[in-house]
């Protein structure tokens, strides 16, 4: 397969990146991203994995727009009360013609996915099911203006082993786009080249990055062997 | 140096502007094996100052450039040869 000049164009600029370039751009077209929690941490997230052409988005959130969730970058204030997927669905439709954006299916196979969970216990929970489909993934650990994210290619340690022990961070805050749009960049860096990327947790502090490769916890289950590739 | 009659592989992107110029013959070069050749169709101008800077710059050779007298006034031909392992793109 080869891109076509309308896709070429669209992405013209990222397919000039050092080390990116055709195959890589065709991986993120094939790929189909779950994304687990879409409110305001999520949306610069979501708006980077639009554009930079990841080919299906599953968005995976039961609850609606909250006043809180306009602090992120999609969601209009008309759309108070109204439901998360349906609402990011349509703010997201004019970014692309070549994204397609869907309520995550039921039994659905992704190739990746983005945590953006509201609490602790949904993170874990959501990541392990990703490690045990064997598929790459990214957990975003909001902290205020900053947090963290932890990128998790397959194999490599799991979030359980990467994350905070501290607990819940404090509430979003409107800057935490910044660390977003690095989960965004993580993830798209664990889709496009794949093996290039091993398992680190990176800390945004005051708009400083910070990142450290990851390591297993003695006795986890991570460390046994791996499920098939997805 | 010689320029090789026959290249391995040959694109037209005089219909194209920047940045697609450099993108267009970056990708056609990602397409070949390493050491072997790509000939490129290309506007006088922009094109013809840009795309064989871009090249080198990422550490491609440029074995020629030539007018394209039977395509018109302003065509030329870039002949380029796709960098091999050592070949070290040239930081700006």
């Amino acid at each position: 397969m080869s891109l076509s000049d309308d896709r070429i164009a669209r992405w013209a600029r990222q397919l000039l990146v050092p080390g990116f370039g055709e195959e890589a751009q065709e991986r993120l077209l094939g790929a189909r991203v779950r994304v687990v929690g879409i409110d305001a941490v999520a949306s610069a997230a979501l708006v980077y994995l639009v554009q930079a052409g990841v080919g299906r988005l599953w968005l995976d959130d039961p609850e609606d727009v909250s006043p809180a969730d306009l602090a992120g970058w999609l969601f209009p204030p008309s759309a108070v009360g109204t439901s998360r997927v349906d609402a990011a669905r349509s703010a997201l439709a004019p970014l692309s013609a070549f994204v397609q954006v869907d309520r995550y299916p039921t039994g659905g196979v992704p190739t990746a996915a983005l945590v953006c969970a509201p609490s602790v216990v949904q993170a874990v929970t959501s990541a392990e099911a990703a490690r045990r489909a064997g598929i790459p993934h990214v957990v975003v650990e909001p902290d205020g203006d900053g947090g963290a994210v932890v990128s998790v290619p397959r194999g490599a340690p799991c979030y359980s082993c990467a994350r905070s022990t501290a607990g819940a961070g404090r509430p979003p805050e409107p800057g935490v786009a910044a660390l977003a749009a690095l989960g965004a960049a993580e993830l798209i860096h664990l889709m496009a080249q794949p093996g290039s990327v091993t398992g680190r947790r990176v800390e945004l502090v005051r708009g400083v990055a910070t990142a450290r490769p990851t390591a297993r916890l003695a006795g986890c289950a991570c460390a046994g062997a791996q499920p098939a590739e997805a | 140096m010689t320029a090789p009659e026959r290249a391995a592989s040959r694109i037209d992107i005089r219909a194209f502007a920047c940045p697609m110029t450099w993108v267009k013959t970056r990708i056609a070069l990602e397409r070949l094996a390493e050491g072997e050749t790509l000939e490129v169709w290309l506007r006088a101008g922009e094109p013809l100052e840009s795309v064989p800077r871009s090249a080198e710059e990422d550490g491609h050779r440029v074995l020629a450039v030539e007018p394209l007298p039977a395509e018109g006034d302003g065509a030329y031909r870039l002949l380029l040869e796709k960098r091999r392992p050592g070949d070290a793109p040239v930081l700006p």
